[in-house]
């Protein structure tokens, strides 16, 4: 098979205040014809540096110490400007990762799409639009004569990624490159973008190059896959062979540690200790021996050899060479990562029937316009409602899911439990007592049982205060006196496995990682029952966020605690939640025990979520009829009926009329849909 | 050796460590070698240390004048007016024999306590104002932000003229016109500030944990206001000195016979064809405190956001 | 588009009803009968009586404000103290001088200051940034006043290139023309410096943006990418040129009494010591009116390029 692009023995500095940081080392793999090719890295991996070198579009810091990019009897890493240029845009291509910033903002789409046909110059303006109104409507954009007039922002995030394949697909290129293309989305749309993709393969016969830490992603859509580590290439292969038989630890573990391949949820995460080394300093032997879970001490001297299987490559000691081990790699169900096997799971605490928390028929609604405009508009209800009629409770000792995508109020919600937004309509008691109609002067010391957790672990700790004084100062707010703060903060510390020598610290000089637990820490302070959690793992590499999570079960087990988690991660949330909510635009579709509501969904919408989760496993791609259609429907205009019927693929005439009222299917799981899917049918049937 | 950044529980089946992990600390050298970094580039600013000795040199001339200053700055000296600057005279005299260098020297005393004065008024008020705006409801921020366009659409020198055609001139008129003008300035960096920290995550946990707005306000909002505000602070300095010496140009502030970098111009200009060297004189203290004063803003910009720096 | 230019317009008027609320204010601050303030101590007692029946002196100060806006709408700001002659006639003689002192400083600024920015932006650290870098600091350093009197005394009095003062005779255009250059030279100075800085971080910065970055993988040319940055780039320096029109008139009126040339500027100076005040309100109406103006038509340029700014109001 054809090589189009070959990418050898490349390396990368970057020359920053820290020092000159190796970014890539001695990067090779080829990039077969008519192929996807995934690249799979965690932070710091330098994927996305791999893609920049290709394009020579690196940052002015950067400096390619060595290696060669063919493409096409050129090396692209020695073409000058000038033949670069000719050929980014037309043989090669890019999408990028965040559709928001990534398209000039004072430009309608037309102009951006004529001007990247600027060298077709028998094309007349008649024609460029032509084409690009035909793009728009090969990926998905309805309506696209008129819209190719439209300016970015007045796209959603979903059809701003289409135009942005659609901008960069216009020249018919060999090559595209896609940087993280669905980050960034939803789940339901990310479904569609991976089908929109593989269309374009087919329609084009574009080679597409694919730069994730998403394993499932790279699982659904790829047919060879790069594996990056820290600047190197640490395993290469054919899709079905990284996936199910991985040869380096890395691989292994980073597979193992993904719970959306781990079925038992009674089993801690595993997860990957250490962090990647400081790539400034100088660098010896294996650079995954500082965390491999067979390292031995020749792996930190001596670099290790390049074992080849079909077309792909490893570099271990334990595959080829004299330390080589018969016995790795170990079958698939074996985990290599420990999971402290030894240690028991900690019990879960039982669960108290009274709830601690309940929200009932909950209503926020945010004002769009002051009264004026309203009325100059003729606009009668210048509102959202951003949280429409919920109820959920929380026992003492459970966790609870709460699961939507963006636009879905989940957050929303969360915030108004704490009181930190009003409530419009509905009540939330806590403890027995009312707590929404409370003025703030009475619910402050209520404040010490529910605790928050923020999604942006550094963005969410006051930048110029110490860790000590964080941790502590829910202490100095709530005026508790006769208690040594210092003795606190480290008691703190130590609960949350966080070093002591970090409360001098500040935030800016934490990891995430260090960051989240100073939230757990502060939340944890006064001995809260109830903690919200938002997004705990958002940022997080797959192969840490076990850390956390056990973090969170442990003290759970310890304190009794209970947890409300809002999350859009459906895999996470399986493992840590006894019972989950799902939210659509505010509403609650259905709520249940965790287990069953991932073996038999009854709301479409659920099923969507579920199904529309990519598959770390290359055998099951889902067929591509199964992505659902369309986007979440703007706040501003909510239908009439059930939110979700304009997508729904089981809708009828009914449903259209009044929202679907919540039924119980048993006494603890409730749905909201007329035509629930039927309990008996196995995964894949289709309406 | 020491042992991982964080303990994980002991392991049955992984391997000890032999031979030691030894792993660096990475996210605290790096915040160290940050810290250095940023001392180090502000000391080899030329820029930056041009700026430090120009405002150290301005303050101590301003302070220490009546000790440095050649002459009395008011001691007439008729027989030799209008001297061109010399080895007696180092700036010449003016023409009524006064000693120009002098005269400049003692200026640099008012321009010292107009800008101490008025920037630490400006800044004070500019920062509360600002703050509330930004965090208060949107109809106070709608409201203040109508009055600083207000204030803001009056040109300087008009709002002096019109001030002074009631009042007269005198120091606190210019004092009180140089704090109106430049109110805005500081609420609107503040403003922003504050907008931008309102709705950061940081700021909503505060408000989880329970803390008070003034407590909020007070503790987590002004210390992350204050950077960029003295920066300006720093930027206005010369703004200031430059209104004042321009109104007492023109008669409306400073009067003679006090000495200020202002009347200096006014008395050359009067004498421009006769004795040139008065507006050159005059005008020079004017602009070595403006570059001080600008060279050092920009430097402590670089450091502080180096996003907007000059790209190094 | 509409519906901001309403929202901004009223804005505007806001503004302009605060400063005629704060000019009118000022009236009454000053101890004494306001009509023999207006008129002057020489002023006869049918005069005084005339001006209080028709400023409605005896009214309640709302009501007097009123009459003041109203007044003032249609054109009447009261009459110069000394020679009797209305306000506006005055101003009307003025206003020509200022506006082409005003104008052609900051064009000349813009033509100047704009592409100089540009190019040290796009060829960052060359020789063209680095020179630039060091003008524009110089410029900048110089107050504006400052610039007018060494230019007077090295342009017109040392080397006698072009006149000292005055506007030059009426009806002869390029003696006019030698007469503005060297106050708009003055007056220009500072800005060029000020907007090739701004224009510089603007442009730098926008160049810093993922988009920017966007638009060279698609392959567009440099000169292209260059316009991109450009386009988003100009916004806030128009923002900034708009702003920058206050420190001009107040450039423009020391320009104008250190060059002894007619213009609203020297009109309210001159005005200041006569204690003419009707002449002082009429000229500080006009003038912030103008720079409110100026502020507005900048704000709408920028919403007609940016169509952002035309949703978010």
């Amino acid at each position: 098979m054809e090589t189009l692009l070959n990418i050898d023995g490349l390396s990368v500095d970057f020359r920053t205040s820290r020092g000159r940081v190796k970014a890539l080392r001695d990067v090779s793999f080829p990039v077969r014809k008519g192929r996807i090719v995934g690249i799979v890295g965690e932070s710091g991996s330098g994927k996305s540096t791999v893609l920049w070198s290709i394009l020579g579009l690196l940052a002015d810091n950067a400096e390619v110490t060595g290696g060669t990019v063919e493409f096409q009897d050129h090396d692209l890493l020695r073409l000058d400007e000038a033949g670069l240029r000719a050929v980014r845009g037309e043989e090669i291509s890019v999408v990028f990762q965040d559709p928001m910033t990534s398209q000039i903002p004072v430009l309608p789409y037309l102009r951006q799409m004529a001007d990247i046909l600027y060298r077709r110059k028998g094309m007349s303006a008649q024609d460029k639009r032509a084409a690009a109104a035909d793009m728009l409507r090969r990926v998905g954009i309805p309506d696209p004569e008129t819209r190719v007039d439209a300016y970015p922002h007045e796209f959603s995030g979903g059809m701003r990624q289409r135009a942005g394949i659609a901008m960069s697909m216009l020249t018919g290129p060999k090559l595209l490159l896609a940087d993280e293309p669905t980050t960034a989305l939803d789940v339901t749309t990310e479904a569609q973008i991976i089908a929109l993709m593989r269309q374009m393969r087919t329609e084009f016969d574009t080679t597409i190059v694919v730069v994730s830490h998403n394993l499932g992603l790279i699982a659904e859509l790829c047919d060879d896959v790069v594996v990056l580590y820290a600047g190197e290439v640490v395993e290469t292969g054919e899709v079905h062979d990284i996936f199910h038989n991985a040869r380096h630890p890395y691989t292994r573990a980073l597979l193992e540690c993904d719970p959306a391949r781990i079925e038992d949820v009674s089993v801690r995460l595993p997860v990957i200790p250490g962090d990647i080394p400081d790539l400034t300093g100088t660098l010896h032997g294996c650079i995954y021996a500082s965390r491999c879970q067979r390292v031995m001490p020749e792996c930190h001297t001596i670099a290790p050899p390049v074992a080849h299987r079909g077309t792909g490559i490893a570099k271990c000691h334990l595959l080829e060479g004299p330390l080589a081990d018969p016995d790795w790699p170990p079958p698939v169900d074996v985990p290599t990562v420990p999971r402290n096997a030894g240690a028991p799971v900690p019990a879960r605490p039982v669960v108290g029937e009274e709830p601690l928390l309940s929200v009932t028929d909950l209503n926020v609604r945010f004002r769009t316009m002051g009264p004026l405009r309203a009325r100059l508009r003729g606009v009668k209800s210048p509102y959202v409602d951003a949280v429409l009629d919920v109820s959920l409770s929380v026992r003492p000792g459970e966790t609870v899911g709460l699961v939507g995508e963006s636009g879905s109020g989940k957050t929303t919600l969360g915030r108004t439990i704490l009181n930190l937004l009003k409530a419009d309509g509905g009540a939330v008691h806590f403890d027995g007592q009312e707590t929404s109609a409370m003025a703030e002067r009475q619910f402050k010391p209520r404040r010490r049982d529910m605790a928050m957790m923020f999604q942006d672990p550094i963005g969410s700790l006051s930048p110029r205060k110490s860790v000590r004084a964080l941790i502590t100062e829910p202490f100095t707010i709530h005026g508790i006196k006769g208690v040594d703060l210092d003795i606190e903060a480290e008691r703190l510390a130590d609960m949350v496995r966080l070093q002591r020598a970090f409360l001098a610290r500040y935030p800016h000089e934490l990891s995430g990682g260090q960051a989240r637990r100073v939230g757990v820490a502060r939340a944890l302070a006064l001995n809260p029952r109830l903690i919200i959690a938002d997004e705990p793992t958002a940022g997080l590499d797959v192969s840490v966020q076990g850390e956390i999570l056990n973090l969170m079960a442990d003290l759970q087990a310890e304190h009794g605690l209970s947890y409300l988690i809002i999350t859009h991660n459906l895999p996470v949330v399986r493992h840590i939640a006894d019972r989950l909510a799902i939210m659509y635009l505010g509403r609650i579709v259905e709520d249940g025990p965790t287990a069953d509501i991932f073996a038999a969904p009854a709301h479409p919408y659920t099923r969507a979520l579920v199904e529309g989760v990519p598959k770390a496993d290359p055998d099951r791609r889902r067929p591509e009829a199964a992505a659902i259609e369309g986007e979440v429907p703007s706040l501003i205009r909510r239908p009439p009926g059930c939110d979700f019927a304009a997508r729904c693929p089981r809708v009828q005439d009914t449903c259209r009329i009044a929202k679907p009222p919540h039924v119980e299917i048993t006494p603890c799981h409730r749905h909201a849909c007329l035509f629930p899917l039927p309990r008996t049918t196995t995964d894949w049937e289709m309406p | 050796m020491s042992a991982s950044r964080f303990d994980p529980p002991p392991q049955s089946d992984a391997p000890e460590a032999l031979g030691a992990v030894v792993f660096m600390d990475a996210s605290r050298e790096s915040a160290h070698r940050e810290r250095r970094e940023k001392l180090r580039r502000f000391l080899t600013d030329w820029q930056g240390m041009i700026g430090l000795v120009l405002v150290l040199i301005f303050i101590a001339s301003a302070v220490f004048a009546p000790l440095i200053a050649p002459y009395d700055p008011n001691a007439l000296d008729i027989p030799s007016r209008m001297s061109p600057p010399s080895w007696v005279h180092l700036a010449g005299t003016d023409q009524l024999g006064r000693d120009t260098f002098s005269r400049i020297l003692h200026g640099g005393r008012v321009a010292l306590l107009i800008a101490a004065i008025g920037v630490s008024v400006s800044l004070v008020f500019g920062m509360a104002l600002g703050m509330i705006a930004g965090f208060g409801p949107r109809w106070l921020d709608n409201l203040l932000l109508i009055i600083f366009d207000a204030v803001r659409s009056f040109p300087t020198i008009i709002l002096a003229l019109a001030t002074v055609a009631l009042t007269g001139p005198s120091l606190g008129v210019v004092l009180a016109i140089v704090i109106i003008t430049t109110i805005p300035s500081y609420a609107r960096v503040a403003r922003t500030a504050t907008l931008a920290l309102k709705n950061t995550e940081f700021i909503l946990a505060e408000r989880a944990l329970g803390a008070s707005t003034p407590r909020i306000l007070w503790h987590h909002v002004m210390p992350n206001v204050m950077g960029p505000l003295l920066i300006l602070a720093a930027m206005e300095v010369p703004v200031v000195v430059t209104v004042e010496a321009g109104l007492s140009f023109l008669g409306l502030g400073v009067l003679p016979p006090q000495a200020s970098w202002g009347t200096i111009l006014n008395e050359g200009y009067l004498v421009i064809r006769d004795a040139p060297w008065m507006v050159v004189a005059g005008g020079i203290p004017l602009i070595l405190t403006t570059l001080g004063f600008t060279f050092l803003g920009e430097a402590l910009r670089d450091i502080f956001d180096p996003r907007m720096s000059r790209g190094r | 588009m509409l519906a901001y230019l309403v929202k901004r317009l009223t804005l505007s008027l806001v503004v302009v009803a605060l400063v005629l609320l704060l000019l009118f204010s000022m009236l009454y601050m000053i101890p004494g009968n306001p009509a023999i303030i207006a008129l002057g101590t020489r002023a006869s007692p049918e005069a005084i009586a005339e001006y209080s029946a028709r400023m409605g002196l005896d009214e309640p100060v709302g009501m007097q404000f009123l009459i003041y806006v109203g007044n003032a709408l249609q054109g009447d700001l009261g009459s110069d103290v000394f020679s009797g002659r209305p306000v506006t006639d005055v101003i009307g003689e003025r206003i020509g001088f200022t506006m082409a002192l005003i104008f052609t400083g900051m064009t000349w600024a813009v033509l100047l200051g704009v592409p100089l920015g540009c190019l040290s932006a796009v060829r960052q650290n060359g020789w063209i940034d680095h020179v630039t870098g060091i003008l524009s600091v110089g410029t900048i350093a110089i107050p504006s006043f400052l610039v007018s009197i060494w230019a007077l005394l090295i342009f017109a009095l040392q080397l006698r290139w072009l006149p000292a003062i005055g506007a030059g005779e009426p009806g002869d255009f390029a003696d006019q023309l030698s007469h503005l250059i060297l106050p708009a030279f003055a007056i220009g100075l500072g800005w060029v410096g000020y907007l090739a800085r701004m224009v510089r971080a603007s442009m730098l910065e926008v160049l810093g943006e993922p988009y920017i970055r966007s638009a060279r993988a698609y392959g567009l040319s440099p000169r292209k990418v260059t316009g991109y940055a450009l386009q988003v780039a100009i916004l806030p320096t128009i923002t900034l040129i708009g702003m920058g029109f206050g420190g001009l008139i107040s450039a423009a009126v020391f320009a104008e009494i250190i060059f002894s040339r007619p213009g609203l500027g020297k009109m309210i100076f001159d005005a200041v010591s006569d204690r003419n005040f009707p002449i002082v309100q009429g000229g500080v109406l006009v003038a912030t009116g103008f720079y409110i103006f100026v502020v507005l038509i900048s704000d709408l340029l920028i919403a007609s390029l940016d169509p952002r700014v035309r949703q978010s109001l």
